[in-house]
């Protein structure tokens, strides 16, 4: 029932992009989206697109599945779309009802916006997908280092984002199981007035936090029974490291910028 | 109630790099009233095949048949059906959300529309079968009891609904060994007197050899072993392979036969604790007129 999620699935793999360092990804993203938002013409967004296709590939993951993360959002693209066609004026008119036109500006913005807001969601999806959420955690740890001086507690934010992480696919799992397990007890969760509807939703939700707070209990044992005492002297694994890649992201990512920087209006 | 799997498969992710194929060319048939054993080891498929049985999971192909009734990849089991079908998942004490006991145990019945009377009938009938005590327990929260306790206020639960067919995914995992007894006595004990067609899924062979007429060995995704669980037992070099062992009793039968002259040798039919201890007893008795 809740299996097909594919935003935030991490894929296994030893692409380009599955090995390149966490941090550099984070890194890029950021400028990514600020480059997104600078692009205002047909041309910058092109250069865009054709990138994002580009990072795509470099992933080795099928195209489809990539294109999949934008089903949560495309109920918000199309009402953008149609937001801007309606709302926004300027231009030759193409189109007109009494006081009701569709204008030039308008439709060209309903393109760039929704473009803008698909390509976000795909190249951030490309990061959750091709790093394990350790991974994504440590970078982020990593980068935001220098505020713990300070005094912003880094540590235990990764910390908190990674058990976060980690239980989402528990969690789903479990709520999975405790639908079905009511819907063998004759809970029907389809259909009735929205009252009822949402008086359904107890018998899911009471068991559903009955367990998240037993497992954070275990979890917390656990942890304390292996000696966990929060981010001070602990040491990893595995250190990351950066490599050629990185080195290819950082030139990539100031030949973007500078592309955008000249081709925009 | 009978039961036909006509070469049923299912896939899970279809589509996704995680796609995964649970249940391979699934066929048997399990006559009305029989009590089966499905055995076998984690990722095997149990958990999917059952869920096929009240149509939570639909076949991705082939072609499923309970009583009268068919499901199929396009064709879902009707709402009012899925009463006939008592689902008990593992650990069922984790659906567990009312306040008492009573409400806990009425929501499976109250969900098809019963008049209040008549369930909370239902109610106490079910409690009394899982061996709690109506009146003491009908106020308690759930949350406040043993987890052997939970487990039967769970099985109540589905009991209450008063199905015909009774799928129990390994009810007694994670229980002592009081609290196995006194969930699968239950089980056996309605299995009889409402002439239930009961499936049990488990990992011990011993509880499968105890209580089962009708054995289905499941390995990765496909039914490998099917038939009287002495058929079943008599391959203990296949149940070998797949990584099982035959019950006790069973292979002490098979020691001792070979130690007897091939004549005296006791019958393979005899798995069953008590019989094997009859059987035995049986044989050290001294014949008084001799």
């Amino acid at each position: 029932m809740l299996q097909n999620i594919a935003i935030g699935q991490y894929v296994p793999g030893h692409s380009f992009l599955h090995r390149a360092d966490p941090r550099s990804k984070l890194l890029f993203i950021i400028l990514f989206a600020t480059l997104v938002f600078l692009a205002n013409n047909a041309l910058t967004y092109a250069v865009l697109i054709a990138f994002t296709l580009y990072a795509g590939l470099l992933s080795r993951l099928s195209l489809g599945y990539i294109l999949k993360s934008l089903k949560p959002v495309w109920i918000l693209i199309v009402f953008t779309i149609v937001l801007h066609i309606f709302m926004t004026k300027g231009g030759t008119v193409y189109f007109q009802w009494g006081w009701f036109t569709v204008e030039e500006r308008g439709v060209q913005q309903a393109i760039f916006i929704s473009f803008r807001l698909g390509l976000l969601v795909i190249i951030s999806s490309l990061l959750t997908l091709t790093t394990s959420p350790i991974d994504l955690t440590e970078g982020l740890e990593r980068l935001l280092g220098p505020f713990a001086r300070i005094g912003v507690p880094v540590h235990d934010i990764a910390l908190m984002m990674s058990i976060a992480i980690r239980f989402i696919p528990t969690l789903m799992e479990e709520t999975d199981k405790i639908i079905k397990a009511q819907t063998a007890r004759g809970a029907n969760f389809t259909s009735g007035s929205l009252i009822k509807r949402a008086q359904n939703l107890i018998p899911i939700a009471i068991p559903l936090f009955v367990s998240a707070f037993r497992r954070a209990e275990d979890l917390a044992l656990a942890m304390e029974a292996r000696g966990y005492r929060g981010g001070v002297g602990r040491t990893r694994l595995h250190k990351l490291a950066f490599s050629w890649r990185d080195a290819g992201m950082a030139v990539a990512g100031v030949l973007l910028a500078i592309t955008i920087g000249w081709w925009r209006a | 109630m009978q039961i036909t799997f006509d070469q049923v498969s299912h896939v899970y992710g279809k589509g996704t790099p995680f796609e995964r194929i649970a249940l391979h060319d699934i066929s048997f048939m399990i006559p009305s009233g029989s009590f089966v054993g499905i055995i076998g080891q984690t990722g095997s498929g149990k958990s999917t095949l059952i869920q096929h049985l009240n149509g939570l999971l639909l076949p991705s192909a082939g072609k499923i048949t309970l009583g009268d009734t068919v499901i199929t990849a396009k064709q879902r089991l009707p709402h009012e059906q899925r009463r006939d079908i008592g689902l008990v998942f593992q650990y069922p004490e984790h659906q567990l959300f009312e306040e008492t006991v009573a409400k806990d145990v009425a929501f499976g019945p109250s969900n098809f529309e019963l008049p209040e009377a008549m369930v909370d009938a239902r109610v106490r009938e079910a409690l009394e079968i899982v061996g709690l005590d109506y009146e003491k327990v009908k106020d308690r929260s759930p949350f406040h009891m043993s987890g052997g306790q939970m487990r039967r206020v769970a099985l109540a639960g589905v009991l209450a609904m008063q199905p015909k067919v009774l799928v129990l995914d390994e009810p007694t995992a994670g229980l002592d060994p009081e609290g196995r007894n006194l969930i699968l006595e239950a089980i056996y004990r309605i299995h009889q007197e409402q002439k239930l067609t009961t499936l049990l899924v488990t990992h011990s062979m011993e509880e499968a050899a105890r209580y089962a007429d009708y054995m289905l060995v499941l390995a990765q995704g496909k039914v490998a072993l099917q038939g009287k669980p002495d058929e079943v037992f008599m391959q203990a070099e296949r149940l070998r392979e797949l990584a099982m062992d035959v019950p006790e009793t069973v292979a002490f039968v098979s020691r001792l036969n070979q130690m007897l002259p091939d004549k005296e040798g006791l019958p393979n039919s005899v798995y069953r604790e008590e019989e094997l201890i009859a059987h035995l007893l049986e044989r050290l008795s001294v014949p008084k007129e001799g």
